[in-house]
C-alpha cells in the first residue's frame, strides 16, 4: 500500500455543481430516509469492508477510507469526494433489469458498488447544493456521482450505462461524528 | 485486462513442498467463498512497498474456499519471494488480487499436453485437477533437477497416476520436445517454466508443424532482450489531442501516469496484461510477453512497449 498523504478535497458548496445548485430553490422535501450500509476501502482497488459504525471527519472523509487517507484512485484529482452515497432503490432497479437497456438483471451488492453509504428513501439526485443529516453528521451535496469505466473493469460487470444518472451523490462533511446503519437521514435545507 | 480487486486474505497453511518451494493456502477472513477462477489463472500478491508479483493458482478450481499458491524462493530474484518466504506464515495477512487468466485451457480440445519446468508446473497443476475432474485426456510432463526439487510432486503423483511423466535431469534424460512429434487434430499443448524450456518447446513444435494457436505458453519473466536500445517518441492522446513526449529512459506508462491518466498496472515488466491500451497510427515496438500476435496491431502494453517516433493512443 502506498504511503498515506494528506487528501485534497473541493469543499462541496465550492464545487462547480454544488455552488450553482445551492442557490436554486426546489427539490423533494418531506422524505425520511435510512442509512443501510457503511463501506470503506483502505486503498484504490482494495475490497470494500463493511463497518457497523464509522467516524466521519469534517472536510476529510470517513476514517480509514481511501478518500480520507488520500490513497484512492481519484485522490490525485481534487474533487468533492469525502463521502459517496448511492440509493438502494437503484440497486433494486438494476436487479430487476429496469430500464431494460442492460443485458439482464445485474446484482450489485452494497459491498461491490464502491460508494461509502447505501441509503434507502433518500432522493440523492435532489440533494446537490443541499444540507442533510445522517444521524448526528451533517453532509453537503456537492455533485452528482457518475459511473466510471474503472468500476466496470474492477467488477467485470457491465454497470457503466445502467448506473448513468443514478450513480449517487458525492458529499462533503460539514459536521463530523459517528454514523451507524439504521441512522435516520433527513433534509436540513 | 484490467485492474482487479485486492483482498486481504489470511494464510491458513504453509508447507514446504521442496526445500525451496513453499505451498501456501489462503482463506478469506469474512467470506466463505473466494472469487471463482479457472485453471491457468494467476493472482497478484502485493508486497508492502506496493510492488506486485504474479503467482499461478495451483489448487483445485472447484474448491472456492481457498486459494493455493506455490512460491519458490529466488535468492537472486527481485525480492518478492524472499519477503514471502519470511513473512507469509500461518495467520499472516496477504494482499491478494482477484484472479486473472491469460493461460486458460482451450475449450473443445480433445487432448491436452501439459509441460511444466520447475515452479512453472503451478498453473499446470490446476489444469491437471480440472482435466482429471472432468475425465479428460491429458498428460503432464514435469521437468525438474530431481524428485526432491520437483514442486508438488506427491500430490501430482496422487492426482495424475500414469498421466504424470517425470523428467529428472539428475538421474535420467532431460525432457525433449521432439518426442511430441507431429501435431494431431484437437491436441493442445501448454508449457510454463524457464524461458529455455518454453523457447525449446515453441521452436521444436514450430518446426514439426504445430499451429501456434495450439501451443500455449506462459511466462512469468520479462522478454529477454538486453540489447534493446529505447528511443524517445511522442504519443498523441486521441481524445484530447494532447501530445506527450516519452524520453528514452522512461516508460510510456510512467509518462501517462505523470500526466494524470489513472492507468492500471501490476507487474510493469510486460507479463501480466493489466495496463493494456489501444493505439493506432504508429509503429509499436512490442516488448511484452502477454499480448497475442493477433491483437498487437491495435493493442499494446505501455509498461514495456514503445513506439517508433510517434503513436496515437486510444485514451
Amino acid at each position: 500500500m502506498s504511503a498515506t498523504s494528506a487528501p485534497r478535497h473541493i469543499e462541496a458548496f465550492a464545487h462547480a455543481a454544488g455552488s450553482v445548485a445551492a442557490g436554486v430553490p426546489g427539490g423533494a422535501t418531506g422524505w425520511h430516509g435510512t442509512l443501510l450500509n457503511i463501506h470503506i476501502a483502505p486503498a484504490a482497488s482494495y475490497e470494500m469492508e463493511e463497518l457497523t459504525e464509522a467516524h466521519c471527519v469534517a472536510g476529510r472523509g470517513i476514517e480509514g477510507d481511501r478518500y480520507f487517507l488520500g490513497t484512492g484512485t481519484y485522490s490525485p484529482k481534487p474533487d468533492t469526494r469525502e463521502v459517496t452515497l448511492i440509493e438502494q432503490e437503484v440497486l433494486d432497479a438494476l436487479a430487476r433489469n429496469d430500464p431494460p437497456l442492460q443485458g439482464g438483471p445485474i446484482q450489485l451488492a452494497p459491498i461491490d458498488h464502491r460508494r461509502n453509504l447505501t441509503v434507502r428513501g433518500v432522493p440523492l439526485n435532489h440533494l446537490v447544493g443541499r444540507r442533510f443529516r445522517v444521524g448526528e453528521v451533517i453532509l453537503r451535496g456537492g455533485r452528482l456521482n457518475f459511473p466510471c469505466k474503472y468500476l466496470e473493469e474492477l467488477l467485470g460487470q457491465p454497470v457503466y450505462l445502467p448506473l448513468y444518472n443514478r450513480s449517487g451523490l458525492n458529499c462533503g462533511i460539514e459536521r463530523g461524528g459517528i454514523i451507524r446503519p439504521g441512522d435516520p437521514i433527513t433534509l436540513l435545507d | 485486462m484490467s485492474t482487479r480487486i485486492v483482498m486481504k486474505l489470511r494464510v491458513a497453511e504453509s508447507v514446504a513442498t521442496t526445500p525451496e518451494v513453499v505451498r501456501l493456502t489462503f482463506v478469506h477472513p469474512q467470506r466463505p467463498e473466494l472469487p471463482a477462477w479457472e485453471a491457468g489463472a494467476h493472482v497478484d500478491l502485493r508486497l508492502p512497498d506496493g510492488r506486485t508479483r504474479q503467482y499461478s493458482l495451483c489448487g483445485d478450481p472447484a474448491d472456492r474456499s481457498r486459494y493455493v499458491l506455490a512460491i519458490k524462493r529466488e535468492d537472486a530474484g527481485r525480492g518478492g519471494s524472499l519477503w514471502t518466504h519470511a513473512n507469509l506464515t500461518p495467520g499472516a495477512v496477504a494482499h491478494v488480487s482477484h484472479p486473472r487468466n491469460n493461460f486458460g485451457l482451450a475449450p473443445g480440445a480433445r487432448r491436452h499436453i501439459l509441460i511444466g519446468g520447475g515452479i512453472g508446473v503451478t498453473p499446470l497443476a490446476a489444469m491437471a485437477r480440472s482435466l482429471a475432474a472432468r475425465g479428460a485426456d491429458y498428460t503432464l510432463h514435469l521437468c525438474a533437477r530431481s524428485a526432491g526439487q520437483a514442486p508438488l510432486l506427491a500430490e501430482l503423483q496422487a492426482l495424475c497416476g500414469d498421466r504424470l511423466r517425470c523428467w529428472f535431469s539428475a538421474d535420467g534424460p532431460r525432457f525433449d520436445p521432439a518426442i511430441l512429434g507431429a501435431p494431431e487434430d484437437g491436441v493442445h499443448l501448454y508449457a510454463c517454466g524457464p524461458q529455455r524450456l518454453t523457447d525449446a518447446v515453441q521452436a521444436t513444435l514450430g518446426r514439426a508443424g504445430w499451429p501456434a494457436e495450439r501451443v500455449h505458453v506462459e511466462h512469468f519473466a520479462p522478454i529477454d532482450d538486453a540489447d534493446f536500445k529505447p528511443e524517445p517518441f511522442d504519443a498523441l492522446i486521441a481524445s484530447t489531442g494532447e501530445v506527450v513526449h516519452v524520453p528514452a529512459d522512461t516508460s510510456l506508462l510512467e509518462v501517462l501516469r505523470r500526466r494524470g491518466f489513472a492507468m492500471p498496472s501490476s507487474c510493469e515488466i510486460g507479463v501480466c496484461g493489466s495496463c493494456e491500451c489501444g493505439y493506432r497510427d504508429g509503429t509499436v515496438i512490442h516488448r511484452d510477453v502477454v499480448l497475442p500476435l493477433v491483437r498487437r496491431q491495435d493493442r499494446m502494453m505501455p509498461c514495456v512497449s514503445r513506439a517508433r517516433v510517434n503513436v496515437t493512443l486510444e485514451l
